[in-house]
């Protein structure tokens, strides 16, 4: 049976006794075509764009844009990206900005509380599989369209000496790589970039500091050049941190200021 | 058999003989504040005996080791429950030992549990210098808050002694080497007083004569060593950090040349 709806024209030649219309009126495809459901409301969500980690010869260099979107809306042209989770170990976050942040917040205090009530600091596979554990977990929320967010964890092994990438798919699988990884709407853009820098220049683990942040900032230019989403550094620059043995440290503006105006 | 309105007293007065004497022998503990930060100092054997309990936090006892385990567990579980459902700048001592004092007290009269042998010490540091706190803990619950320094030891009389000379010191416009000192002596001063000249009194030896401090820090250190652990407002950071041997042992040997 149709339900008559208010207003409803073809509804009303049926109950007036025009028989032509009967068809129509009682496909329900029809009736669905005239008043298309509601589509589910989802809150806008705030997410964080592109982030680049490589390898230099003292560690891993972290670069992130400062721009967060939510839909085709800047939100921010702040925000912090490349975040230091203890004294050797960065994340890069992009995707679900609130949710990114929140899970920081978790990892934060979940290492501190180890490191504190066992008198020992969290091994770094300890570290890498909580993380996988959260990404895991937060499936069902990213496959109703919220959530999502995709880190790149940098981190300084103090056993082997040597600075050290992962990335994370959306499942939680972890993966380790050999001189770069990204993460954000323009990080398929400039993928194959990396691999050129690489056969041109060599491998990022053997550049300087000076050097990686170069090839990172150009990278992050064309990120910003083929991706709408990518804050780039030409109005606020990127915020670049490094891991290394001596633990985390800040880049200054002033020298990403100067190796940004060489490469531009 | 019935109890008495007297056994409770009585039952609470065996307690706190029980308690005051396992703790009598123990290793004082003292806090103060520095130029940079405050620290928290002890002389330890095997087991470690200052630790971080939260980002601006230190905690130090003397007593049965489990119950200054416990102790340390459930400050650090209050601290980092608070810190992270609310922010870290809601986690202070004076909320952590009044959720503590509680469960001691409970211990302490119940009748029927074991009381804590406990005795200890937090540190806080403040925002700014001139804000750091310290608050001593009793295995009875009981609880006091000081500004600049303070001292747990073996006998109320010891902790006096320990105060008096710290409270002459002016450590908080110290550097952390002189300050070092002064909480060295302080340490030697309380465990002397309740070490006799054999370096330790017998039950009813109240008035055996007293040990040369710079004896009993020389004799405790033969076979234990200072542990001293700092935090520092370094910018906008706070380290924690456990002061490496070396750097107490420029201090120990200072006070042991007074030595004859």
């Amino acid at each position: 049976m149709t339900i008559p709806r208010p207003g409803d024209f073809l509804d009303l030649l049926h109950r007036s006794g025009h028989s032509f219309a009967a068809p129509f009126a009682a496909d329900p495809s029809f009736a669905t075509a005239l008043h298309p459901p509601k589509p589910p409301v989802v809150p806008v969500e705030t997410h964080g764009t592109t982030v680049i980690a490589v390898k230099y010869d003292g560690g891993v260099l972290n670069v992130g844009d400062r721009r967060a979107t939510a839909n085709n809306a800047i939100v921010y042209d702040r925000a912090e990206k490349v975040i230091a989770l203890d004294d050797h170990c960065l994340i890069s976050i992009s995707g679900s900005y609130a949710r990114s942040l929140e899970v920081i917040r978790y990892l934060r205090s979940s290492f501190k509380y180890y490191s504190r009530t066992q008198l020992q600091e969290m091994s770094l596979d300890g570290k890498l599989n909580e993380l996988s554990r959260i990404i895991a977990g937060n499936l069902s929320s990213a496959m109703q369209g919220i959530g999502l967010f995709i880190p790149v964890l940098s981190a300084y092994d103090m056993e082997r000496g040597e600075g050290r990438i992962f990335f994370y798919d959306g499942m939680g699988a972890r993966f380790e790589t050999d001189e770069f990884a990204a993460a954000g709407s323009g990080s398929e853009r400039i993928r194959g970039s990396f691999d050129y820098i690489v056969r041109a220049k060599g491998p990022f683990r053997r550049m300087t500091l000076e050097q990686a942040l170069c090839e990172a900032l150009i990278l992050m230019d064309i990120a910003a050049d083929l991706d709408s989403a990518t804050g780039g550094y030409n109005k606020i620059l990127p915020v670049a941190k490094t891991v290394s043995a001596d633990g985390i440290t800040d880049i200054s503006e002033e020298q990403i200021r100067d190796l940004a105006d060489r490469v531009s | 058999m019935g109890f008495t309105p007297y056994d409770w007293n009585e039952n609470i007065q065996h307690r706190v003989d029980y308690v005051e004497t396992r703790l009598r022998e123990g290793s004082p503990v003292v806090g103060l504040t520095f130029s940079s930060g405050v620290l928290i100092l002890s002389v330890r054997r095997t087991q470690r005996k200052v630790f971080e309990v939260f980002d601006h936090i230190l905690y130090s006892a003397m007593g049965s080791q489990s119950d200054v385990e416990a102790i340390r567990i459930a400050s650090i579980d209050f601290a980092h429950q608070e810190g992270f459902n609310r922010s870290p700048d809601d986690v202070s001592v004076q909320r952590m030992v009044a959720g503590l004092s509680p469960t001691l007290k409970k211990a302490f009269t119940d009748g029927f549990s074991a009381p804590f042998i406990f005795r200890g010490l937090f540190a806080e540091l403040g925002r700014e210098p001139g804000r750091d706190g310290f608050t001593t803990l009793g295995y009875d619950g009981d609880y006091a808050v000081h500004s600049t320094y303070a001292a747990v030891a073996g006998s109320s009389e010891a902790e006096r002694k320990m105060n008096e000379l710290l409270s002459g010191g002016g450590s908080d416009r110290l550097p952390l080497p002189d300050a070092l000192r002064l909480g060295i002596r302080a340490w030697a001063a309380g465990r002397a007083a309740v070490a006799g000249a054999g370096f330790t009194r017998d039950e009813g030896e109240e008035h055996a004569p007293e040990a040369a401090p710079e004896a009993v820090l020389s004799k405790a250190l033969e076979d234990g060593s200072v542990e001293v652990g700092t935090l520092e407002r370094q910018g906008p950071l706070v380290r924690f950090r456990i002061l490496p041997p070396g750097d107490a042992v420029e201090a120990v040997q200072d006070i042991l040349h007074k030595i004859p």
